[in-house]
């Protein structure tokens, strides 16, 4: 509203200095007119000096005079450009066409989400920055330059290290069977068993998980060739459902420099899976939620929610 | 294939058998199962003619299910079972001298079969002789396959459409070490159904049901 208010009185004064101008114009060219007519014929040439000279000065005062009027009015009238914050688009609140062309409205709507943007934005920098796991191993900060150099060391790990990280966790879930698998080159393809649920197949890229899909216990995982099948997706909702709660949680479980940590904490997240249809929700106590049982288990405390009773 | 309970169902009061089938597939719609065509479990009797070693004659039921349209089961009265190729029919007409077909022991159950997620519900009508005797439901809860595991788990979604009606664990899976299904074979659902067909058929006619 304030806006509004200051157009008007801007306006005011604009008509006003508009007019000033004008007379300072014709002032001018009233001066210029006078000389160009030169002296006119007078009997004696003093007399004609001298007339010639105060109207000369008149109309120079004249000029002087509209000019301190103008300079007045223009400190009236201010700086819009200056006083608006969206500068010279402010200037579109003039036309006076608003309700055709409502560009002024929008300007501003759009002047203010972009203001909350860039605080938001601003507020999740700071905190996606205090946060040290990271997935990608090019940090805010880190130069290009560097990521070359970074990622080969973590990325090319002799195979003999994998299978010794992998065959320690292994050890240290004893209903739980891990099978490593090199079908194509050096990268490693993990099968887990556990219990009598699931069988996960997790896609390793050196000790980074890749990939990971969970199927049925009772189901296929070997293709028509006898190979490990690692694309296709359960048949069963609940197993689809714990996939891509398992691609959360690689999602979650990321620690660049320590690889074999991060292999470690997904495996113990996926082991408390033993208990998938024995577990009721925590929150709202029931086994079955739209015909599934809960599938989500949280990334700290391992308990069991349905998908939609999590936090 | 997961873990499987039939049980059979009583008839509501006041209602002939096909008027609690409706009311089942009223509930289950309004769950939001989705109807997946029909099935048919049937099972003949036969009796065997020669008593060997002074034994009591036992009874072999031969049953088919659509479930497994290729596959014939024969079962003997608490005894082996084995599960064999449709052949199996012309098998027993050989055997005729052995085992005798005890004509008017057929019982079928026909019914829709529905889907919920990743439960399976087949509600059918048990008729024996062309009367409809009785109700059987089966349930089963295909992505698992230790019934100790999800037994809560299938007891409440029972609940949810059976009410009051939810069975006990079966108790073919009571006597397995660690309650293990046996996967594909099917003849842990077989047994079952035979359990409810032997319990219906002692039960009398009421006088009130309505084919």
């Amino acid at each position: 509203m304030a806006d509004v208010v200051n157009v008007g009185v801007n306006l005011e004064a604009f008509s006003h200095a508009i007019n000033g101008i004008q007379a300072l114009r014709s002032s001018v060219s009233r001066v210029f007119d006078f000389l160009k007519d030169g002296m006119k014929n007078r009997e004696n040439l003093e007399g004609r000096e001298k007339l010639f000279l105060t109207e000369f000065q008149d109309n120079l005062q004249a000029v002087n005079r509209d000019l301190n009027e103008l300079e007045r009015l223009s400190g009236l009238v201010g700086r819009p450009s200056e006083s608006h914050p969206l500068h010279n688009s402010g200037l579109l609140s003039l036309d006076p066409v608003q309700d055709k062309t409502p560009l002024y409205s929008q300007l501003l709507q759009a002047y203010k989400w972009s203001n909350k943007l860039q605080y938001h934005a601003g507020l999740a920098s700071s905190l996606l920055n205090q946060q040290s796991l990271k997935r990608s191993a090019n940090q805010m900060g880190a130069s290009a330059k560097r990521r070359p150099k970074v990622q080969p060391s973590t990325l090319v790990l002799p195979p003999q290290y994998v299978d010794d990280v992998i065959s320690r966790i292994g050890r240290m879930f004893p209903d739980m069977t891990i099978e490593l698998f090199r079908p194509n080159g050096n990268s490693a393809v993990l099968l887990v068993t556990l219990g009598k649920v699931l069988k996960a197949i997790v896609v390793m890229r050196s000790l980074f998980i890749d990939r990971t899909v969970v199927r049925g216990f009772s189901e296929n995982i070997y293709n028509e060739d006898g190979k490990l099948d690692i694309w296709t997706k359960s048949q069963y909702q609940v197993f689809q459902k714990v996939t891509d709660h398992a691609t959360t949680a690689l999602l979650h479980y990321q620690l660049p420099q320590m690889p074999d940590v991060v292999v470690r904490s997904f495996m113990t997240w996926l082991r408390s899976y033993i208990k998938l249809f024995q577990s009721p929700c925590q929150r709202c106590g029931h086994f079955l939620q739209d015909g599934l049982p809960p599938t989500w288990r949280d990334f700290r405390t391992l308990e069991a929610f349905h998908d939609t009773c999590r936090m | 294939m997961g873990v499987t309970c039939v049980c059979q169902v009583p008839v509501a009061e006041g209602k002939s058998v096909q008027q609690t089938v409706d009311l089942l597939h009223k509930k289950l719609d309004q769950l939001g199962a989705v109807k997946q065509g029909s099935f048919c479990v049937d099972c003949e009797t036969y009796h065997a003619t020669a008593n060997v070693g002074g034994q009591q004659s036992k009874l072999l039921y031969v049953m088919h299910n659509t479930e497994t349209p290729l596959s014939c089961f024969a079962l003997f009265e608490g005894g082996p079972c084995l599960k064999a190729d449709t052949n199996f029919d012309i098998l027993m007409v050989k055997l005729k001298s052995h085992f005798q077909n005890a004509k008017g022991y057929k019982v079928e159950c026909r019914g829709s079969r529905y889907r919920y997620c990743d439960f399976l519900i087949k509600v059918g009508t048990v008729t024996m002789s062309s009367s409809a005797r009785g109700i059987s439901v089966e349930v089963e809860y295909c992505p698992c396959v230790v019934p100790g595991d999800c037994w809560n788990l299938m007891k409440e979604f029972m609940q949810s459409f059976l009410s009051s009606n939810v069975p006990e664990l079966p108790s073919v899976f009571a006597t397995k070490p660690e309650g293990l299904f046996a996967p594909a074979d099917a003849i842990d659902t077989m047994t079952q159904y035979l359990e409810v067909f032997n319990k219906l058929r002692k039960l009398q006619i009421p006088g009130s049901n309505v084919r």
